[in-house]
């Protein structure tokens, strides 16, 4: 089937900036790991759709604003991560867990009218907890998260996720492609045998596969006109789902595996594919976990922040380091032979270049495809 | 006839063999290649069948698991009873006073300064300089040619990698790997890598 996706929407930055507004905005974003905000003071920091956003916990409790100081917009944490309170580093304001601002010398050197005075306090964001993961949603009247991803995903999700261990390794990976060709690339079965025959493909054989009821049920949605904003929340939570993909090749066994506390016992790669922008697999049947946030940050760029964790420790071990080392460096490869082929889809696209041919096993990437242009198109809003 | 063991794999085996039969000429050097992937108690087992009457021994492995499976090994050794003096190379230059620690490897050419302390089972690579009062950690491993600044501080376990100078005075936490060329100046958190393979540090939280 010839897809109606533009170049447009890999390649234009008003395009770009669109969806940020239809999309992103409106829905709720994985913003880092429970994990890693355990103690007074940690937080999180991330910039999403331009937005800065800090997570911060405040005696147990977490709490999301937009990290700008409201006096001269002087970030107010800087690291991505870290304990430290939430104090501005430029003239020493500081807030409490309601966004509030002591100002030191406020008396002496600001005296703001009392109406304004009311005014200046942090933007606060709504943040959801689904077991080890965070989310944020920086919309005025966000949508529950259910209706984003659907009870039996958050649950599936929060119950994952509930078995990472704290130690946590991450980086960011900068990607010269569209996010969209990333979530396309999850979703097509396909691709491993050909762009991971060395690697991914030699622990798990993917088998893609047409799923008639899933054609048919594509077939009827492209019939009709989504205008719908219940229909399309109920499209949209389809896109996110997750649990056992396909078995592993050989039994997972590595010597650090009677250190944790496997998720489950079954030998199968697992994966959640959370709409629009989350994934989380684990390789080695629920031993361990990579996390994967792909950051839109231009038509042409996504930030790929991926951290790794193993299950919960039983108890602490003395190389759990050198695990999620190994861990980092063994998933390298895999990464960089996804990132290579959407760059290289992502160099051939110009303003001319003819639509892509989908096959009839990708009918969940035609499925978005068609939701998505309904929603850029002004169809129905989130 | 004293008989030394040098016990690793790969290519820091055949380095070290070669280093202390250039020592010493009339000294029995025995290779004991430890099977790739074979866990604690295969090496203690290969490590518990040699003869160590008369015997030394000495570890010698690369850095990987962020010198994990060099440290385990060591402690094998040492558990077993074998004593694992310094292999100092020809041409390197210790300064006076500078103790050597057990296993440590001082490379060919390599210059310590004086004042600067060594973990045990350190490895400093050929040709590199350890600064005035710099302090290395245990296992560290030095790769050939770094420069660790005066008063520099490397972590337990810290593998610097080549092409890297660390600046003076800069600390570099436990159990980091710095393996993009350049120099460091400034503190690096514990469990930080920083790697030409990756524009983005690598981090360990949490632990």
């Amino acid at each position: 089937m010839r897809s109606k996706m533009p170049p447009q929407a890999y390649i234009d930055q008003a395009w770009f900036d669109r969806e940020r507004e239809l999309l992103f905005k409106p829905l709720w974003q994985f913003i880092g790991l429970k994990s890693m905000l355990d103690q007074h003071n940690a937080f999180i920091s991330r910039t999403l759709f331009g937005i800065p956003i800090v997570v911060q916990n405040f005696r147990g409790e977490l709490r999301a604003f937009e990290n700008i100081c409201p006096h001269r917009q002087n970030p107010i944490q800087v690291a991505p991560q870290g304990v430290r309170p939430l104090f501005c580093g430029y003239h020493g304001w500081s807030f409490d867990k309601d966004g509030q601002t002591k100002i030191p010398y406020e008396d002496a050197l600001y005296r703001y009218p009392e109406e304004e005075r009311a005014c200046i306090h942090l933007r606060r964001f709504a943040l959801e907890v689904v077991g080890g993961l965070v989310f944020v949603n920086v919309s005025n009247d966000p949508l529950p998260i259910k209706q984003q991803f659907g009870a039996a995903m958050l649950a599936s999700m929060a119950q994952s996720s509930e078995s990472y261990d704290a130690e946590v390794i991450m980086t960011t990976y900068d990607g010269a492609f569209n996010w969209k060709l990333i979530y396309e690339n999850l979703r097509d079965g396909h691709h491993p045998r050909y762009v991971h025959p060395k690697t991914l493909y030699q622990d798990v054989k993917f088998e893609a596969s047409i799923n008639e009821y899933g054609l048919e049920a594509l077939h009827r949605q492209q019939a009709e006109e989504l205008t719908d904003r219940k229909r399309a929340l109920a499209l949209m939570r389809t896109y996110s789902y997750g649990g056992r993909d396909a078995p592993m090749e050989a039994p997972p066994n590595d010597w650090w595996h009677p250190h944790v506390e496997r998720y489950r016992d079954q030998d199968w790669y697992y994966n959640w594919l959370a709409y629009p922008n989350l994934h989380v697999a684990s390789s080695n049947g629920g031993h361990s976990f990579t996390i994967e946030h792909h950051i839109p940050v231009g038509p042409d760029r996504t930030e790929f922040v991926v951290y790794f964790v193993t299950a919960k420790k039983k108890q602490p071990y003395e190389a759990s380091a050198a695990v999620l080392y190994a861990h980092a460096m063994g998933a390298d490869p895999i990464l960089r032979e996804d990132i290579e082929v959407m760059e290289q889809i992502q160099r051939t696209l110009h303003g001319d270049a003819r639509p892509a041919h989908l096959g009839d096993y990708e009918f969940i990437n035609a499925g978005i495809e068609h939701w998505y242009l309904s929603l850029m198109e002004g169809k129905f809003a989130l | 006839m004293p008989c030394k063991y040098v016990i690793g794999t790969g290519r820091e085996l055949r380095r070290a063999v070669a280093a202390w039969r250039a020592l010493d000429a009339n000294l029995d050097v025995r290779a004991v290649e430890i099977p790739e992937r074979a866990d604690a108690a295969a090496i203690r087992a290969v490590v518990e069948a040699l003869d160590q009457q008369e015997a030394t021994a000495f570890v010698a492995l690369d850095p990987r698991h962020l010198n994990f499976p060099r440290l385990e090994l060591a402690r094998v050794v040492a558990a077993c009873g074998l004593s694992a003096p310094a292999l100092v190379e020809a041409g390197a230059v210790v300064a006076a006073g500078v103790q050597l620690p057990v296993n440590a490897w001082i490379g060919a050419g390599a210059i310590l300064q004086p004042e600067c302390t060594l973990g045990a089972n350190v490895v400093i690579g050929p040709g590199a300089i350890v600064g005035h009062g710099a302090m290395l950690g245990e296992s560290a491993y030095i790769d050939a040619g770094v420069v660790i600044g005066h008063g520099a501080a490397i972590g337990v376990q810290a593998t610097i990698g080549l092409g890297v100078a660390i600046g003076h005075g800069v600390q570099v936490g436990a159990l980091c790997v710095i393996d993009r060329p350049g120099r460091i100046d400034a503190d690096v958190a514990a469990s930080t890598f920083i790697q030409t393979s990756h524009a983005h540090p690598i981090r360990i939280f949490g632990q």
